[in-house]
């Protein structure tokens, strides 16, 4: 996922249609945590916020799942001077497509995650020094159980929905299939129910340029140290991954960082695409963990429920949750032909299943979009069953 | 309730009366969800529609039904023979760009076929053609030539022959008159506005 900061939201955190100021929660689970690796912590931390509150009968809860960059601060602002608010407040709010006077929202940092929750960056209390490497290995369906204890421990009956674009998207269908009676409804947008070869291949240019970079040490470095230039190049190439070719150039098109300095016979920032990417890379240092990208994008190259489950319907024969797939036209990361499967896979195990398409131009991150037409699907959905009356509009 | 919207109730009743109790219903060309909505709250059918446009599918989602964004072939040659008791055809027959692939891999995945279509050989149509010498415009057929999708005047002599040559059994028929709602005595190509088939393999 692109930086919230380039998704263009005006930013009115204290405006009455805004969830406003929030504030960060951990959840620290003393018990005992098995990994699906087989490897176990002590116990684990997850941050996480929550917008809203939880009804008398507990089940108005709608779980946000975040991508691979993104983080639990998905709406409302830290501070009334940030300058960015929550990476889905276009989403998310009093009024909004997932309305907080009627839903309580949670959103928690994933395990194996760098901005609050245990993850490869946090102090093994054995040694005093970060896990590093010897953190366990996370896989989608740890991310899944981890904040199932989280629904738990905040009284949750059950989940009106879990919602999730990318990473978020896989987080939200394996929801389903984990805790069948517990999901209700799972609205998955721009995934995949299998990481593709060119995914992974993506993922693994990434964690070439981390792990070539001789700060990385195997995962030995302090924090605020490792390596920062092969952090930034994995970011800067899985950025393009992101957008499209038709959105990067009207963004930027040829245009030149100083025309004024006419053709530049030498390696420096010349185009503007350049200076951006280089910007992205920098920004993306100062707020991810190295390792934390490798662990994450190897959580989604072994995601493939057909593997996991014998094959794409048996996996989904215990979902009980109505599902809705949504595709963008231009995603080529999670293209929607891979969007479609999931919600022919559903209908064909006898499952609830609805898919959507949307036309834009902006690649994987389209899902982040600013979009009316997005927002009445969402609304549609979480809001359906309300009026039982038969209309015979058309 | 506009004349329009009236007709299409009339339309939902008769394939509502062919839909079995608590049957696997596929609605090609779903629109906004009228009929499957309908037949969910009257025969508790397990629905899906399949739609072209993003909002219709919006309002189908909105109404509780399962519904499916993309093109009808392409949608049902992900299923297995028979996966569905019912698959419905209403009056997007005229509009598909392959009607005999449409129809037989409905009849594939489908243990029936329903199919719901103007007929255009109705005599105010023949007369309308004969007299005005343009294209037919009434109640359904609102638009110009020029504004409205490409569509495949069928009738019911059309139809009978389509499904006789292909070798597909019809298996029920409901002819109606003018206005889709009084049983066609006779003569249903000329006398018939409105005709409803149910097909098998």
């Amino acid at each position: 996922m692109t930086d919230p900061e380039e998704n263009e939201s005006p930013h009115s955190s204290l405006a009455s249609s805004e969830v406003g100021l929030v504030v960060p929660r951990d959840f620290v689970c003393a018990q005992p945590f098995t990994f699906k690796s087989g490897q176990t912590l002590p116990g684990f931390t997850l941050r996480y916020e929550t917008y809203g509150s939880l009804n008398a009968t507990r089940d108005n809860a709608v779980l946000i799942c975040h991508a691979l960059s993104g983080d639990h601060h998905c709406a409302g602002a830290h501070a009334a001077d940030d300058r960015k608010p929550g990476w889905w407040n276009n989403l998310i709010g009093p009024g909004k497509a997932v309305d907080t006077n009627r839903f309580f929202v949670v959103c928690a940092n994933v395990l194996g995650g760098c901005v609050g929750s245990s993850g490869p960056s946090s102090v093994n209390p054995a040694t005093g020094q970060p896990y590093g490497i010897s953190f366990p290995f996370v896989t989608i369906l740890d991310m899944v159980r981890s904040q199932k204890l989280l629904l738990d421990y905040l009284g949750v009956a059950s989940v009106h929905a879990v919602i999730g674009g990318s990473m978020g998207g896989m987080t939200a269908l394996l929801f389903a299939i984990e805790f069948p009676a517990f999901t209700r409804r799972v609205l998955a947008m721009a995934t995949t129910s299998r990481e593709s070869a060119q995914a992974i291949a993506f993922n693994e240019v990434g964690r070439q340029a981390i792990m070539q970079d001789p700060d990385w040490n195997h995962g030995d470095y302090p924090k605020g140290g490792g390596p920062r230039v092969g952090l930034a190049i994995a970011r800067m190439m899985a950025h393009i991954t992101y957008v499209s070719d038709a959105s990067m150039d009207r963004k930027f098109g040829r245009r030149k960082k100083n025309p004024a300095n006419g053709e530049a016979y030498n390696f420096d920032v010349q185009f503007e695409v350049e200076s951006y990417l280089r910007h992205q890379g920098q920004a993306f240092i100062n707020r991810f963990d190295a390792n934390s990208y490798l662990y994450i994008t190897r959580a989604l190259d072994q995601f493939d429920l057909a593997h996991a489950y014998g094959s794409l319907e048996a996996a989904f024969a215990p979902v009980q949750a109505e599902c809705l797939v949504v595709g963008f036209t231009s995603d080529w990361l999670f293209p929607p032909e891979q969007n479609r499967q999931i919600a022919l896979a559903l209908l064909r195990a006898g499952k609830s299943a609805s898919y959507a398409e949307l036309s834009t131009d902006l690649g994987h991150d389209s899902f982040l979009l600013e979009s009316e037409e997005l927002y009445a699907l969402v609304r549609a959905f979480l809001e359906r069953h309300e009026s039982a009356a038969v209309d015979f509009s058309i | 309730m506009t004349k329009l919207v009236e007709k299409r109730t009339v339309d939902m009743e008769v394939i509502g009366e062919w839909v079995d109790p608590a049957s696997r219903v596929l609605d090609l060309g779903c629109g906004r969800g009228a009929l499957l909505h309908y037949l969910v709250q009257t025969k508790e059918a397990a629905a899906v529609g399949v739609d072209l446009d993003f909002k219709r599918i919006t309002a189908c989602v909105g109404r509780g039904l399962s519904a499916y964004q993309g093109d009808m072939t392409g949608f049902m040659r992900q299923f297995p023979d028979r996966h569905f008791d019912r698959v419905i055809c209403s009056r997007t027959v005229q509009e598909l760009d392959d009607p005999t692939g449409v129809i037989l891999e409905a009849l594939r995945v489908g243990r029936a076929l329903t199919v719901g279509f103007v007929n255009h050989g109705f005599w105010k149509n023949r007369v309308d053609a004969l007299l005005r010498g343009r294209k037919v415009r009434n109640d359904v057929y609102t638009t110009e030539w020029f504004e409205s999708s490409p569509s495949n005047p069928v009738t019911i002599a059309d139809f009978e022959h389509f499904c006789a040559a292909k070798g597909i059994t019809i298996t029920r028929r409901a002819h109606l008159l003018g206005d889709w709602r009084t049983p066609c005595p006779a003569l249903p190509n000329l006398f018939a506005g409105y005709a409803l088939y149910d097909l098998a393999r």
